[in-house]
């Protein structure tokens, strides 16, 4: 589902360029759940992004569902990521003065659905994060748990086959961050490929988890 | 780009403009008016350049005026029979005319004498003599008015007649034997018609003289050449031919117009490189908005295209609204304020009304000066934000 060969990305600071990746080479299989453990600046997130193809390797190939992501032009980019990456965000990165439903149905808007798939798609993925209840809200106006919710609605509203996650729980307290563990448990058994950044401890003894890798100065360890 | 219109986009770009509402709605404000102005100046010059059209119609071809030391003067009589020995002159009206200056309402009148057994040199004043009785007028000594005439009489107590003060302080009472009203507002709405003999008097003229002389034509391709003979064997007599009535009226709107036209200009690039820079300026809201839409799959197409429906929408809205505005402003209202700008060059207070008149390519004009130019000065810094990373935007 992903790979990864030699990737590295690094960035400008100042006139020094800083590597925030080196020489990472990763294969993940389809319907794999993997933790990707690592401080913070360990570079994560920059990893997630390249997967999403929001940011491009300065080398190496980054592939998801067997296409180049990090090749391909702009608008085939962000097709791939539309239809089959979805993505959390650790700050939910809702659009705020929407509500919830505008929100979860936002990345659809470039689809041209028809408004009855397009409610059906959303009212189905609303329910499966419970914040359906919540749809008419502005998200400005919910709590942070049910704001993580409408985030993951979106990510899902696409039925993805890819789930990158961002720190999910980093805004949660441990209750909610259960709960959210307990809906990556269900995608898990729905087949989706999970990459999960996180250095939440409560990730690292699950039972559904495949894997965990650590990530240590952009390195692999 | 209609057959391909996706709605859901539409829709979510009408949310965005309400969503910054007050942003847009002074932008929106300031566009409508600056597009309400120009528009509203083109219609009024428009308006007025088709009915001074159809007063130039009706104009004599050629009018021959006499200087003496650089001043006019009156012209013999005696002339007009020797002008008909030029070939190519149809007919030649000698004509006594000329203004009155009406104190109390700070207006010239237009006092034209006419003679009830001469051809008239307008058709204007060929309707007003088959509609009133000239003969009656000249044994009446009265005369005939125009609308605006009247009503400005009619509010300084002149209802029945009006008492003209002629050059050695006399009094001459001439009573109003009729209102006038002719499609042509501009002509004749300061005009007062009377008997010749009348207009020698109150203007203190010798009988033998005249104000100037009209001259006809058979072919109009000829007037160069008549105009040419004419001068050259009356060296103190000008020739004014239709074509320079109309050149000069179109000059002084056209330069008025024109006027209006860099005075909107020099506002609308202001405006536009305040929007420029106020949208190159991205909040820091909107751009982390762009970047969470590229995060969630939206490409920087969808994004431009977004952005395109919201200033297409908030710039057509200013342009039909302006347009109806102007129209409302223009025809209805009949432009207070504006019109005197433009009409100020006269020392009549016609009060006539603006003849409708949709200029096509005036609407298509105002339509590019402003949508698009709106368009492109938000849609590029958009542009630039959207093919920023989204990983860099959202951090």
């Amino acid at each position: 589902m992903i790979q990864l060969h030699d990737v590295c990305k690094s960035f400008m600071q100042g006139d020094e360029s800083v590597f925030a990746l080196r020489q990472i080479s990763l294969h993940v299989k389809r319907g794999e759940c993997v933790v990707l453990k690592g401080n913070s600046g360990s570079g994560k997130s920059t990893l997630l992004s390249l997967i999403a193809g929001l940011a491009q390797p300065n080398s190496g190939e980054v592939s998801v569902d067997g296409r180049e992501i990090s090749k391909l032009p702009e608008p085939f980019s962000a097709k791939l990521r539309r239809q089959k990456i979805g993505f959390i965000f650790q700050k939910f990165h809702l659009i705020p003065h929407l509500t919830a439903l505008e929100n979860v149905i936002t990345p659809l808007i470039p689809e041209n659905l028809s408004l009855s798939l397009l409610d059906e798609k959303a009212k189905t993925s609303m329910e499966q994060c419970g914040i359906a209840h919540k749809a008419q809200m502005r998200v400005n106006r919910l709590s942070g748990g049910e704001q993580q919710r409408v985030a993951i609605a979106r990510a899902l509203v696409n039925n993805p086959l890819l789930i990158l996650a961002d720190e999910p729980t980093a805004n949660l307290d441990e209750n909610l961050s259960r709960e959210l563990i307990a809906q990556f448990e269900r995608l898990k058994h729905q087949g989706i490929t999970q990459l999960i950044a996180t250095h939440d401890p409560l990730f690292f003894e699950l039972g559904f988890v495949d894997r965990i890798i650590e990530i240590k100065n952009g390195e692999l360890v | 780009m209609i057959f391909n219109m996706n709605f859901l986009l539409l829709d979510y770009a009408i949310r965005s403009l309400m969503r910054r509402f007050s942003k847009n709605f002074f932008i929106f404000l300031i566009l409508s008016l600056l597009i309400f102005l120009l528009a509203s100046v083109l219609m009024i010059a428009d308006a007025i350049k088709l009915e001074l059209n159809s007063t130039l119609k009706t104009l004599p071809q050629i009018t021959l005026q006499r200087f003496i030391a650089g001043k006019q003067s009156d012209v013999p009589i005696a002339r007009a029979e020797a002008l008909l020995d030029i070939e190519g002159i149809s007919s030649v009206t000698p004509r006594v005319w000329g203004y009155y200056y009406f104190k109390p309402a700070g207006v010239n009148f237009s006092v034209v004498g006419i003679d009830a057994y001469e051809e008239q040199y307008s058709s204007t004043l060929t309707h007003l003599t088959q509609r009133f009785d000239m003969k009656l007028l000249a044994n009446k000594e009265s005369m005939i008015v125009g609308e605006g005439v009247k009503k400005i009489l009619a509010e300084n107590y002149y209802t029945d007649f009006f008492n003209f003060i002629t050059p050695d302080g006399q009094w001459k009472r001439v009573p109003i034997a009729g209102v006038f009203h002719s499609d042509l507002a501009l002509e004749s709405n300061d005009l007062i018609i009377l008997p010749k003999k009348l207009a020698y008097a109150i203007f203190g003229m010798e009988e033998s003289k005249a104000t100037d002389i009209v001259v006809k034509v058979a072919n109009v391709k000829e007037i160069a050449t008549i105009v040419q003979k004419i001068t050259a064997r009356y060296p103190d007599m000008r020739a004014i031919t239709q074509d320079d009535i109309r050149v000069s009226y179109q000059n002084i709107f056209d330069y008025k117009s024109g006027f209006f036209l860099s005075l909107f200009s020099v506002s609308a690039f202001a405006f536009f490189i305040i929007i420029y820079d106020k949208t190159s300026g991205l909040s820091s809201e909107e751009k982390r908005e762009i970047g969470i839409l590229k995060a969630i799959g939206w490409s920087s197409d969808d994004i431009v295209k977004e952005k395109f429906y919201e200033s297409f929408i908030l710039s057509l809205g200013a342009f039909l609204l302006s347009i109806s505005c102007a129209l409302f402003y223009v025809y209805a209202l009949q432009a207070p304020l504006l019109r005197n700008l433009f009409m100020g060059y006269s020392e009549l207070k016609p009060t006539f009304l603006l003849p409708f008149s949709f200029n096509l390519s005036m609407v298509i004009l105002l339509f590019l000066l402003s949508v698009p130019i709106y368009i492109a000065a938000t849609l590029i810094p958009s542009w630039r934000a959207s093919s920023l990373d989204a990983d860099e935007v959202m951090r």
